[in-house]
């Protein structure tokens, strides 16, 4: 686990990606949120939102490879905490509905929890793109002839209000 | 997390400690497993010292009442107060049974 920037109300973290690292991390994030906070059922609900972002970036974006990088961006101002998870795995193509589902089934309640426990959580994918356009001399062309994805983002923002 | 396994009886309790998240869960799903295939159908996993559950947790949780009401057996929970704010939260607390201390859930079995 890497700091790699801080300051009074912001700072960044980087992680493997890896169910242990995940554990340390929302550790240390639980204890920096009831100082920021001064409420631990409020640190709770953040980590308890957390855990499950994360472990669906290890799960479903990097397939439980370990030796992915995630990001975690926390910025807290006047009485508002922002935290976005970034990956470079698998996009989400759709963020799904949080409900629960039948009591049988082992899964598919994280999304259920990190609705219950935010107030506000959107997903995004940021695609850095390069495009090409060859012109020969006295053409005209006004469409680009390759767009290429070099990278991409994904962004999950949760938002807290204490 | 701490895993210490002990025997009452004819009873398996499972005493977990610590953080019960996604980097324990295989470990104790395949130990909960064994026990449960092996054990007497009476089972008791005490969650009195646990600091933090995740969903994955609690699919393992789900995977051992499963595998007990399989076998006609019976799981009882202890939990602590962060433990039962997640099972509530997810609503399992109206499947599982849930007890507050270790001795309060062997005087259930010792009942029967």
């Amino acid at each position: 686990m890497l700091v790699t920037d801080q300051s009074s109300t912001a700072m960044t973290l980087k992680i493997s990606s890896n169910a242990k690292e995940i554990s340390l991390a929302c550790e240390a994030l639980h204890a920096l949120c009831v100082y920021v906070t001064g409420n631990e059922k409020c640190a709770f609900d953040v980590q308890y939102a957390l855990v499950e972002a994360l472990n669906n970036v290890v799960e479903h974006a990097y397939g439980y490879q370990s030796d992915h990088e995630i990001i975690i961006s926390w910025l807290h101002q006047d009485n508002r905490l922002q935290i976005e998870i970034i990956d470079n795995g698998r996009s989400l193509t759709v963020l799904p509905k949080p409900v629960l589902p039948d009591f049988e089934a082992e899964n598919g309640r994280g999304w259920w929890i990190i609705s219950a426990c935010v107030d506000e959580y959107y997903y995004k994918v940021v695609e850095n793109i390069e495009r090409e356009c060859a012109l020969r001399p006295g053409e005209k062309n006004d469409k680009f002839d390759t767009t290429l994805v070099k990278s991409h983002q994904n962004i999950l923002t949760l938002i807290k209000q204490f | 997390m701490v895993m210490n396994e002990q025997k009452h009886d004819d009873i398996d309790v499972i005493v977990l400690s610590g953080r019960f998240v996604m980097a324990d869960s295989p470990e104790v799903r395949e130990r909960l497993k064994v026990l449960i295939e092996e054990g007497h159908g009476k089972m008791i996993i005490d969650m009195e010292k646990v600091s933090f559950i995740d969903s994955s947790a609690c699919a393992v949780l789900i995977s051992a009442f499963k595998s007990m009401q399989s076998k006609s057996g019976r799981l009882i929970l202890v939990t602590s107060p962060i433990v039962q704010s997640l099972i509530e939260l997810t609503r399992l607390h109206t499947i599982f049974e849930i007890l507050p201390t270790l001795p309060d859930a062997l005087g259930v079995f010792s009942l029967n």
